[in-house]
C-alpha cells in the first residue's frame, strides 16, 4: 500500500518528468537531472529562503549562546531551557535549517530509483520500468535514456564528482557556520563543517553519479541563494574579523556589564554589534516592558540585524 | 541527519532495484541435454542493495532433471580498487540463452566475453576476446554455417569463426544492442537501441538495408514468409519486408514489446507488456484476437504442436489453441518469469526469477519435476 502510494505520487512523476525533460534537452539525461534539480529548488524557494534566514538568525544569536554557556555551563538542564527559550523568543528553530534537506529526501530516493531504471544498464531494472510509465507517446520514443553525460556514466559512482559534491557542500556549510567564542561550540561547528560534506562525498562513490549530479547542482543553487541573502558569510576574508575600537568597547561592555542579553545580538563571526544604538534602546525598552523580565532575547527574526560589514566584497541584502 | 539520509536510501532507495546484474538464461535442448546458465546469487550489499555472492556457470542437465555437469565461468579480472583495496571480482551474469552447434555451447556474458564450451565434457574451448573484454552482452548468440553472431552493448554486431573464436567481421550501429540476431539465408537481422532494425550480409557484415522505428528495439526479430516482425519500445509491432526493409504494416499496443513473436499458420502471436497476447494476420496485420494474461509478457513464447505456450510475468503459464483461438491457463508457478520458454517432446522448460527450473507437461501443465538452480 505504502509502496503504491510512493510510486503514484513520487516515483512515477519523477521518472516521467525526467524522460520528458530528456526528450526536450537533446536526449541528455544529465541535462534532465540538472533541469529537475532547478525545478525542485524553484519549488522549494520559499522554504530555502526561510532556512537561509534562519541560519543567519542563528549566527546572530551566537553571542547570546556563548553567554548562556558561560552562565549555565554547569547546569545542563537550565542551559537547554534557556537556549530553547531564546530560540522561541527569536522565532527561530534549529530544526528549521534541516527542513529543506528532509523535504528533498523523497526526491533523492526517487531519483536514485529512476536513474537505475531509466538507463539501460541492468536488464532487470529496465524490465521493471514499464509499469511506471505514463501513456504519453514522447515517453516511449525517448526510452531508454543515455547513461553517458560529459565524462560520467550516470549509473556509476564517480570520484571527481564525489569530490565536487564534498567541496560544494563544504562551501555552503562554511557560509552558514557561525564562529563561536565558545571553544566547545567551535569544535562542534568544525566537526559538522567537515562531517557532512565528507559523508556525502563518500556516499557518492557508492551511488550513481546521476544522484551526485543532483547534489552538486543543488549545492551550487543554494550557495548562490545564500550569497544573495547573506554574502559570503564565514567565507569572507579573515581580516574582517578584526574588531573596530567601537566594537571592542561594545563587546567589553557586553561581557563585563552583562548587558548583552538585554540588548542586541552581536555577530559572533565578526564581533560586531548586530544593531545600531537606536535599536539597542528599542530592545532595552521592550525588555523593561516585560513583566517576567529576567533575561530576554530578540523576540523576532527581524530584530536580528547584522550591521553592514565594512570589508570589501561583502554584500549584505538581508533585512 | 546523516543517519536519516542513509536509512532512507537504504530502506526505500533499493526497493525493487537491482544494483548488480543477476542474469539467468533460458533453456536450450540439444541431443537430450538441457543447457542453461542460472542467475547469480546475491546477498545484502552496502546501503541495503544487493551484492553478488556467487559467479555464473553453465549447467548441463538430463531431461529428467539429473545434473550432468556444470562449469563455473571465469570472473572478470580485478582492475584496481579504490584506496588501494582489491575489488571483489565481478560475477559473470548470463542473460542470453546458450546456443548449441557442432558440439560446442556458446554463451554471451554480461562481463563482455563469449565462451565456447564443449557440450559433452564442459571443457572450455575458447573465449572471445582472449584479452580484455567487450561491453556487456545481453542478447543471445546465433550460430549458422560455422559462424557465430551476436550483438553487444558497444553497439556492434560481431561475427566470429564458431570453431576458433576468431573475429570475421563487425558492424557498428548507433547504440546498444540487446537484441538476438536472426539469420535467414545470407541475411542477418538485428534490432538496436538506436531505433533501427538492420539487415546485414551474414557473409561480410555489409548493410543491406535499415528500417527506423520510433523507439528503441530490444526484442529479437522473427522472420516468416519473407517478412521481418519485430516489436519496439514505441509500443508498435512492425512487419517489414525482408527483401528491402519497406514497412508492410504496424500494430499499436498499449505498452512496449520485449519478446520475440512466433508465427503459426499465417498468424503472428506477440506478447506485450500491456499483459496481452495479440494474434495478428501475418499479411495484413489485422487483429485476429487478443488474450489478456493479466500481467506483462516478457518471456519468449514457444510452439508445441498447434498450441503456443505463453508465460506471464506473474508466473502463470497459458496454452493458446491456435485452431480455436482460445487460451487456457495450464499452470501457475507463482514466480516471476522473464526468460525464454523452451519445449521438447511435449515438455515445456521454464526458468523462473526465483531460480527454479520447471519441467511442465505442455498439454496439461502438470509439473513433471522442478529443480532449484543457482550459481552458488
Amino acid at each position: 500500500m505504502i509502496g503504491e502510494i510512493w510510486d503514484l505520487i513520487i516515483l512515477q512523476p519523477v521518472i516521467n518528468c525526467l524522460i520528458g525533460l530528456s526528450s526536450y534537452l537533446f536526449g541528455s539525461f544529465g541535462l534532465a537531472i540538472i533541469a529537475l534539480t532547478i525545478v525542485v529548488n524553484a519549488l522549494m524557494y520559499r522554504l530555502t529562503m526561510k532556512q537561509v534566514k534562519a541560519s543567519k538568525g542563528m549566527q546572530g544569536l551566537q553571542p547570546q549562546m556563548a553567554e548562556l554557556q558561560k552562565k549555565y555551563g554547569k547546569d545542563k538542564q537550565r542551559l537547554a531551557q534557556e537556549q530553547m527559550r531564546m530560540y522561541k523568543e527569536s522565532g527561530l528553530s534549529p530544526a528549521g535549517c534541516l527542513l529543506p534537506m528532509l523535504v528533498q529526501m523523497p526526491v533523492w530516493i526517487a531519483l536514485f530509483q529512476a536513474i537505475m531504471r531509466l538507463v539501460a544498464v541492468i536488464p532487470e531494472n529496465l524490465l521493471g520500468l514499464s509499469k511506471y510509465l505514463y501513456s504519453w507517446s514522447i515517453i516511449y520514443t525517448t526510452l531508454p535514456l543515455q547513461n553517458k553525460f560529459l565524462w560520467l556514466d550516470l549509473a556509476e559512482g564517480d570520484l571527481f564528482l564525489a569530490i565536487l559534491v564534498g567541496a560544494t557542500m563544504w562551501l555552503q556549510q562554511k557560509m552558514v557556520t557561525p564562529t563561536s567564542a565558545d571553544s566547545r561550540q567551535q569544535a562542534q561547528s568544525r566537526l559538522m563543517l567537515w562531517m557532512m560534506p565528507m559523508m556525502f562525498a563518500f556516499i557518492c562513490l557508492s551511488f550513481p553519479s546521476g544522484l551526485a549530479l543532483y547534489w552538486v547542482t543543488s549545492s551550487i543553487i543554494r550557495i548562490a541563494i545564500q550569497y544573495l541573502v547573506t554574502g559570503w558569510g564565514a567565507l569572507a576574508p579573515a581580516a574582517t574579523t578584526k574588531l573596530s575600537g567601537r566594537d571592542k568597547r561594545l563587546k567589553r561592555r557586553i561581557v563585563l556589564e552583562g548587558v548583552s542579553k538585554k540588548e542586541v545580538p552581536v555577530k559572533a563571526d565578526v564581533g560586531e554589534p548586530a544593531s545600531s544604538s537606536e535599536e539597542v534602546s528599542d530592545a532595552e525598552k521592550s525588555e523593561e516592558e516585560r513583566p517576567d523580565a529576567g533575561e530576554s532575547y530578540p523576540t523576532r527574526l527581524e530584530q536580528i540585524k547584522p550591521l553592514p560589514r565594512r570589508d570589501k566584497g561583502y554584500r549584505y541584502k538581508g533585512r | 541527519m546523516l543517519l536519516v539520509v542513509m536509512s532512507g536510501l537504504a530502506v526505500f532507495g533499493c526497493a525493487g532495484i537491482k544494483s548488480v546484474p543477476e542474469g539467468g538464461s533460458g533453456v536450450t535442448i540439444a541431443n537430450g541435454t538441457l543447457f542453461l546458465c542460472p542467475a547469480i546469487t546475491t546477498q545484502g550489499g552496502g546501503f541495503g542493495c544487493t551484492a553478488p555472492s556467487g559467479g555464473g556457470k553453465l549447467v548441463a542437465l538430463a531431461t529428467s532433471g539429473a545434473r550432468l555437469w556444470e562449469v563455473p565461468l571465469e570472473t572478470s579480472g580485478a582492475t584496481g580498487g579504490m584506496f588501494g583495496c582489491t575489488p571483489a571480482p565481478k560475477p559473470v551474469a548470463i542473460y542470453g540463452t546458450p546456443t548449441v552447434a557442432g558440439g560446442l555451447v556458446y554463451i554471451g556474458s554480461y562481463n563482455g566475453k563469449i565462451y565456447a564450451i564443449n557440450s559433452s565434457l564442459g571443457a572450455l574451448r575458447w573465449v572471445y576476446p582472449r584479452q580484455d573484454k567487450l561491453e556487456p552482452i545481453i542478447g543471445g548468440t546465433t550460430v549458422v554455417r560455422g559462424k557465430l553472431y551476436f550483438g553487444c552493448s558497444d553497439g556492434k554486431v560481431y561475427a566470429l569463426d564458431a570453431e576458433t573464436g576468431d573475429k570475421e567481421w563487425e558492424f557498428q550501429t548507433g547504440d546498444k544492442i540487446w537484441s538476438t540476431p536472426v539469420i535467414d539465408g545470407d541475411r542477418l537481422f538485428i534490432g538496436s537501441f538506436d531505433k533501427k532494425l538492420y539487415a546485414l550480409s551474414a557473409t561480410d557484415g555489409s548493410m543491406k538495408w535499415e528500417f527506423e522505428a520510433e523507439g528503441a528495439i530490444a526484442a529479437a526479430p522473427l522472420v516468416y514468409d519473407d517478412t521481418v516482425y519485430i516489436g519496439s519500445f514505441d509500443r508498435h509491432l512492425y512487419a517489414v519486408s525482408a527483401s528491402d526493409g519497406s514497412l508492410k504494416w504496424e500494430f499499436s499496443a498499449e505498452r512496449w514489446f520485449w519478446t520475440k513473436p512466433v508465427a503459426y499458420n499465417n498468424t503472428i502471436y506477440a506478447g506485450c507488456f500491456d499483459g496481452k497476447v495479440y494474434a495478428l494476420n501475418a499479411k495484413s496485420g489485422s487483429k485476429v484476437a487478443e488474450f489478456d494474461l493479466g500481467s506483462p509478457v516478457a518471456a519468449w513464447p514457444v510452439i508445441v504442436d498447434s498450441s503456443v505456450i505463453f508465460a506471464s510475468e506473474e508466473g502463470k503459464v497459458y496454452s493458446l489453441d491456435t485452431a480455436a483461438n482460445q487460451v487456457k491457463q495450464i499452470a501457475n508457478l507463482e514466480e516471476k518469469i522473464y526468460t525464454p520458454l523452451c519445449a521438447s517432446n511435449g515438455v515445456v522448460y521454464i526458468y523462473s526469477e526465483a531460480q527454479n527450473l520447471y519441467a511442465l507437461d505442455a498439454e496439461s501443465g502438470a509439473r513433471l519435476w522442478s529443480l532449484p538452480l543457482t550459481s552458488k
